[in-house]
């Protein structure tokens, strides 16, 4: 692979927010329990790629060590977050956040 | 990276992928005349002689029948769940080291198609991404039936990727890389002067853990419950007409090879033969690299061969497994004794070589 | 601008691409797809920054764990033919699109001018497996071994989250 110019750095670091973003802006405007999930996800992946971008640069194998840990518990809050949907699926018979208004006002 | 090395990665691809997609005929050929075998009937016989011209024949059903498309299927995720079921099926093979390396125009060339370093964690990654073409596959064909036997198949592939990958990371750790080709060249010689030193002989219960669930893995008899032909109507490939479906069998056929290939490659010694080592045979072949590479490509698929004939004697001998016991067989007995391989390994391996 | 910069540059308009077709997806099925294709290209990202080993973990959790896990719900919940849920009102998203450009704007500033955060050296990678399975062992062994019973706290929880429950709840859920 080649040397890394300073170029894709900064790409890395838009990539990087931009997702961060993404996944906030889909986090907070969807009404659909497992989309929300699946944006939280998308939030992790940015978050990824901050840390690899910065292992990289420092040259130490810390960074790549935390996103091994951050995809690891990603997956494990993941499951426990779709283990949660399905007992307000039981519960309400959806999953809209539309319908969780109880503690609402 | 210049235009031969592309040319020849290129020549590579093409030659290892269409030697594997041309099982898929003769494997359909191997598995009608083997049930007939094992089951003690003639078989397909009308077609050819001995019925070889059978998967022709097949073949040329499936381009000409009808594809029939039922009401109210997702139209994107029904047509591309057959190639999203194939396409991780081919790239697997990328990583399988069919033979040493050919000398041509001077340059070394490695009969693999990628030389990856984390070659293993590649193979297992890709291969769990064909649990999605089986998953949008009994989805999307809007039918209750297909859907159970996708989301049964897919629990099954996951469970069992898991024994999967304990099972090889248990022989890693003699190898000491996740580099396929390494790992077949670590393979040569022999252990206390009598043995191959191949991965069978080190860790023949490891062998049969990774064996198992590779069975699992591939949807094979006994753990053939997603598709089977009296309890689910097919299951997940249920309403999939001629070649869609032709592309599924495909790539269950293809995920076949490459499990044996990995089979071969960590437990059989790759393109080794026992007791032979290589520099012997390239004196035997008057130091040509070519023909060595040549005579272990042979070597290679001959063990695949040999594989995929083990796979069909099973189907066809064994009864299935209830998908409860199959699971149970998963979580309960394959993770604890893959992971007390793994444990036996690196003990025996510290008090052997103290690393 | 190397072959490197251009896949940089590629994947990461392919991963934007997909992550905006996962927030706008009309059905959570396809929602999944395209965050299937998001995490792929996240693992291409991977492997242009020269971390193979990053990228094969990429896809075997990440991919081949968490969005079949993410799938199955969807199926099982057979959200697959809904709508998805919509989408909040055009105020609310537009002060949440607003306000969160912001912030990321903030953010990148504050990224490129810390002090803390070293100049570019274009360096070539971190080290490899090696140094990083000995890292793992070393300096990260309590965060290791914390995290293995991290996991099965959280396999125990799912399971008691998940379970039906006994009598006549179990018996309403059935449509």
């Amino acid at each position: 692979m080649g040397a890394i110019g300073t170029g894709a750095l900064y790409w890395t670091h838009y990539i990087a927010i931009s997702l961060i973003a993404l996944g906030l802006i889909g986090f907070l405007i969807r009404r659909n329990a497992v989309v929300v999930l699946m944006c939280l996800e998308l939030m992790l992946q940015g978050v990824n790629l901050l840390f690899l971008e910065a292992s990289v640069r420092t040259g130490t194998p810390d960074g790549i060590l935390m996103v091994v840990l951050i995809i690891t518990v990603g997956a494990a809050e993941a499951a426990v977050g779709l283990g949660i949907i399905l007992n307000l699926f039981r519960l309400k018979g959806t999953v809209e956040l539309d319908a969780f208004r109880s503690l609402q006002g | 990276m210049d235009w031969l090395d592309l040319g020849l990665t290129f020549v590579k691809t093409l030659a290892i992928l269409l030697t594997v997609v041309n099982t898929v005929p003769i494997m359909s050929w191997v598995e009608r005349r083997g049930a007939a075998l094992i089951q003690d009937r003639p078989g397909p016989n009308r077609v050819g002689p001995l019925g070889l011209i059978q998967p022709i024949a097949d073949f040329v059903k499936f381009i000409w029948k009808e594809d029939p498309t039922p009401a109210n299927v997702s139209g994107v995720l029904y047509t591309i769940a057959p190639f999203l079921s194939l396409l991780p099926a081919c790239l697997v093979l990328a990583a399988l080291p069919v033979g040493d390396h050919l000398v041509v125009m001077g340059r070394e060339v490695r009969m693999q198609i990628a030389d990856l370093d984390v070659g293993l964690l590649y193979v297992l990654a890709i291969s769990s991404l064909g649990i999605y073409g089986i998953l949008f596959g009994g989805w999307a064909s809007n039918n209750k039936f297909s859907l159970l036997g996708g989301l049964r198949s897919a629990s099954q592939m996951i469970s069992y990727e898991i024994p999967l990958a304990i099972a090889a990371t248990g022989m890693v750790l003699f190898y000491g890389t996740l580099n396929l080709r390494e790992i077949v060249l670590w393979q040569e010689g022999t252990l206390l002067g009598v043995l191959p030193r191949w991965g069978v002989v080190l860790q023949p219960f490891g062998f049969l853990l990774f064996l198992i669930a590779a069975f699992a893995e591939t949807n094979r008899l006994p753990f053939d419950l997603p598709e089977t032909e009296a309890e689910l109507v097919a299951g997940y490939h249920t309403e999939y007409g001629s070649m869609k479906f032709a592309t599924f069998m495909m790539a269950e056929y293809m995920n076949l090879t490459t499990i044996s290939g990995m089979m071969v490659t960590l437990y059989f010694g790759g393109w080794h033969i026992p007791w032979i080592g290589d520099s012997q045979l390239l004196a035997w072949f008057g130091g040509s690299r070519n023909i060595l590479g040549l005579f272990q490509f042979v070597v290679f698929f001959t063990k695949v061969t040999a594989f995929l004939f083990l796979f069909v004697w099973v189907r066809w001998t064994v009864p299935r497994f209830r998908f409860d016991q199959l699971m149970r067989l998963a979580w309960g007995r394959l993770i604890p004794l893959t992971l007390l391989n793994l444990v036996v390994s690196a003990v025996v391996l510290y008090l052997v070589e103290g690393r | 601008m190397s072959p490197n910069e251009w896949m940089i540059a590629g994947m990461g308009i392919f991963v934007l691409v997909c992550a905006v077709a996962v927030i706008f997806s009309r059905s959570p099925i396809y929602g999944a797809f395209g965050l299937v294709l998001c995490f792929f290209g996240m693992a291409g990202l991977f492997l242009a920054w020269s971390s193979p080993f990053l990228a094969m973990i990429q896809v075997l959790i990440s991919t081949g764990a968490v969005v079949v896990l993410f799938v199955f719900v969807v199926m099982l919940l057979n959200l697959g033919h809904g709508s998805g849920g919509g989408v909040a009102g055009w105020v609310t998203v537009l002060f949440a699109s607003g306000g969160i450009w912001t912030l990321s704007l903030v953010l990148l500033r504050a990224l490129n001018r810390s002090p803390f955060y070293p100049a570019p050296s274009g360096a070539q990678g971190a080290g490899g497996l090696r140094a990083f399975s000995k890292l793992l062992f070393t300096d990260y062994l309590w965060p290791f071994e914390v995290l293995s019973v991290f996991l099965l706290a959280v396999v125990v929880a799912t399971y008691v989250v998940a379970r039906p429950e006994a009598g006549n709840v179990a018996r309403k859920e059935n449509r």
